[in-house]
């Protein structure tokens, strides 16, 4: 009896695996694998960006997905881990996606010798700069300003706005400290182009301080830091990290400036630092959520239909950076598929690199690849949070201040 | 040599009692198993469940040196990842900035050089964090062993050693400079032959160790370290070289890992894969080379297989593919608490059972 009822309940398990199965065969989809960080080291901020990875994908598929095709998005958590990152990416091989939408700096630069063998185009939610140079890493690409971009363009709005107010201006050289965790390739990979901003600026650079991306006290830190009195600390963690150090910066009275690096620079940073992330400066790669730009209607919209449970007031600038992502690969796909087809080289020549101030709304820089360099655009604009709201302090536009530098010597770092 | 073996035990020397291949039977299986690693599989995989065994060869060797210091020494780490990012570094950086003369990378000789350094520097870092296994044991081993997986990866490798060539903190290995002689490790499949190379002679290389001298003073040890001394063996002698021979190993698969990806960063060496090595011979069975092999094989494949089972789930429960790391993690841990409660011996113990009641099949009683 006992068997019967077993093989029953296998039956009907195999049963609704074949008809879940076969639900999709006939329709003409377009495979996309995406790799999230839902429980790993910078989950604080992954969480939003994979809700916002599914929302954005809804989107797109209801609205004329790819010239008519849906996308099936096959969508994991790898917990921030590089060998599960490795296994995942197989998957969606195995699976026939045609693009990745990637998630950190260590698996994504760990992947690119991989991606550019597979020529798999891999969309990262990592903006390293070391990601930019078509030359070494050709299908690797994103929507937003490069990390090593966004810290220059900080660290020049901070010297242009707050420098010429300190009161030791003109009488010693401004000082810099970065506070970051050493062992994260995303934390550490803008840190050469900081300091060789710090140079062209004039600054004096103290030791950089470790902190973890899991840190809750910092104090230890914040007395090294005190020790060479910094007039400017650049923060390179996630939220939560970041959070956790400008309050210790703050009840230790460091006396210092802050900027962030855009994932640590969030609607819960004031929620998590309060006072301290008062004055607080930093890039962001697109509007803020619910901000009033074109497409933010949609986000909205999609995020109130898709995961209810979310209230608006908790969702965070990583949804809409997810948005961006999505958007930039939806327009690749859709140039290349027209082009002739969506081979992994065709999405990358006959789609990404032939955008040109490309504008994908969300209040993103309008976008540019070409075939020698994928930094997407110059111009970052800095924020700074005044009474826990984001407001606009310079659009920095690098390209134009150091136009040499820009076109040759900055690419690829 | 005769097909099976006889009902009772009729060696004459020790060579005959510790034959590895005492039936033609035996031999058979061997020979085939030859042929399913090495034939088959290539042939009937595709390039995703290639990447899957070259995950499980890559478990297995890690998980050699675990096994060995815990389950032959009795010595419990729970460092050893850092001893796989030594291994893995060190062949790295003899590829990248070691000035080699022409005629060695001409003749694809550095990776396999560097392999081999990398084994015996991972074996001496090793070593040293073994030292303090002649004062402590127990829970202030594991102590020092963590150590050596902060030490190592959180502290000096990722504050100077990723700093060399000032490439920040990841490494990668440009295409065509992993290369044995003239054969290019540059896909999947090439990857997983080395793999298997690699796999077998460390398998028989270490299964060769624990039946000498040598293996029986650290079953010796493991059993207890007194009695040991009394015996006459020199206890801290044992253990050190211990730490050494897992090091080796460990250096070894580290060395293996950078021809999977072609590139390194610190984060490819958490202290959780520390930790999930010592899942995988608690799994598969401590003390038996079979576990460890069984134990990755679980760990890695079962894990993929249930991945698999839930996809065609994902188009009615999109969520399902996004939680499954909880539920491989759950499974993980579940697994640990099931095998130490019902199966303390681990895989190993089952597949021991089988094949005795084979041996005597059908009068298995």
């Amino acid at each position: 009896m006992k068997s019967k009822i077993v093989a029953k309940v296998f039956t009907l398990l195999f049963a609704a695996v074949l008809i879940t199965g076969s639900a999709s065969i006939g329709a003409e989809t377009i495979k996309v694998g995406s790799l999230n960080d839902m429980t790993g080291a910078t989950s604080d901020v992954g969480k939003d960006y994979a809700l916002g990875i599914a929302e954005a994908i809804h989107y797109v598929n209801e609205n004329g997905g790819i010239n008519g095709k849906n996308i099936k998005l096959y969508q994991f958590d790898y917990g921030y881990r590089v060998p599960e990152a490795l296994t995942k990416y197989k998957l969606f091989k195995r699976f026939k996606c045609v693009a990745v939408l990637g998630w950190g700096t260590g698996d994504t630069e760990a992947l690119s010798p991989t991606v550019t063998k597979d020529k798999m185009p891999y969309v990262s939610a990592s903006y390293s700069g070391h990601l930019t140079d078509p030359k070494k890493t050709p299908y690797n690409l994103f929507f937003a300003t490069d990390y090593s971009t966004n810290a220059r363009a900080a660290i020049t709005a901070w010297f242009d706005k707050r420098w010429p107010g300190h009161k030791d201006n003109g009488k010693r050289k401004p000082r810099l400290v970065c506070s970051y965790m050493f062992a994260s390739p995303y934390c550490s990979a803008p840190i050469r182009a900081i300091k060789d901003q710090a140079e062209i600026l004039g600054f004096e650079v103290g030791p950089d301080q470790d902190v973890s991306l899991f840190a809750i006290d910092t104090k230890s830190q914040i007395l090294g830091m005190k020790e060479f009195k910094p007039d400017l600390v650049w923060h390179g963690n996630t939220t939560m990290s970041v959070a956790a150090t400008l309050r210790d910066a703050y009840s230790l009275g460091l006396g210092a400036d802050h900027i962030v690096n855009n994932w640590g620079y969030d609607e819960n940073l004031p929620r998590l630092a309060g006072k301290a992330s008062e004055g607080v400066m930093g890039a962001a790669v697109c509007a803020f959520f619910g901000e009033n730009v074109p497409l933010m209607d949609k986000v909205l919209e999609y995020a109130k239909k898709y995961n209810p449970g979310v209230p608006d007031e908790k969702r965070l600038i990583r949804t809409v950076q997810a948005w961006g992502a999505v958007f930039v690969l939806r327009e690749a796909l859709k140039r290349a598929d027209k082009a002739g087809g969506l081979g992994g080289e065709n999405i990358l020549k006959k789609g990404f690199e032939t955008m040109k101030d490309f504008d994908i709304g969300l209040g993103a820089p309008p976008v540019t690849y070409t075939a020698t360099d994928h930094r997407v655009a110059g111009q970052v604009p800095i924020y700074e949070l005044k009474g826990g709201k984001f407001q606009i302090v310079e659009h920095v536009d690098l390209k134009k201040r150091w136009p040499e530098k820009w076109a040759g010597e900055w690419i690829g770092w | 040599m005769s097909t099976f073996l006889p009902c009772g035990v009729y060696h004459q020397n020790y060579a005959q009692d510790h034959g590895w291949w005492q039936t033609k039977f035996i031999r058979g299986k061997m020979i085939l198993l030859f042929f399913v690693l090495f034939i088959a599989i290539p042939r009937i995989a595709d390039s995703y469940w290639i990447s899957v065994f070259n995950q499980v060869g890559y478990t297995i060797l890690g998980a050699l040196g675990v096994q060995l210091l815990i389950g032959y020494c009795g010595q419990v780490t729970l460092g050893h990842a850092a001893f796989l990012a030594v291994g893995a570094y060190t062949s790295t950086l003899l590829i990248l900035e070691f000035p080699w003369p022409g005629f060695l990378t001409d003749w694809g000789l550095a990776y396999p050089i560097s392999i081999f350094v990398a084994a015996i520097v991972a074996g001496i870092w090793s070593v040293l964090f073994g030292l303090p296994s002649a004062r402590v044991k127990g829970f202030y081993l594991i102590l020092t062993t963590m150590a050596a997986q902060f030490i190592t990866v959180d502290f000096i490798i990722t504050q100077y050693v990723s700093q060399i060539g000032g490439r920040g903190q990841a490494f990668s290995l440009p295409p065509g400079t992993i290369k044995i002689g003239p054969w290019v490790i540059d896909s999947d499949l090439k990857v997983y032959f080395t793999m298997l190379v690699l796999v077998i002679l460390c398998v028989s290389g270490l299964v060769n160790l624990l039946r000498s001298r040598v293996g029986r003073a650290w079953m010796a040890i493991r059993d207890n370290d007194i009695s040991a001394e009394v015996m006459g063996i020199n206890v801290v002698k044992y253990k050190l070289l211990a730490f050494f021979a897992a090091g080796f190993i460990g250096g070894i698969a580290g060395s293996f890992w950078i021809s999977n990806l072609a590139a390194i960063s610190p984060e490819h060496f958490p202290w959780f894969w520390s930790l999930w090595l010592v899942g995988v011979i608690l799994i598969g069975g401590v003390g038996t080379i079979h576990g460890t092999i069984f134990g990755s094989l679980f760990m890695v494949v079962v894990m993929e297989l249930l991945q698999l089972a839930i996809i065609p789930f994902a188009d009615t429960y999109p969520k399902l593919l996004m939680d499954f790391l909880f539920i491989k993690e759950a499974a993980f841990g579940l697994a640990i608490c099931l095998f130490l409660i019902f199966e303390p011996n681990g895989l190993a113990y089952r597949w021991w059972q089988a094949k005795n009641y084979f041996n005597l099949w059908p009068f298995s009683y």
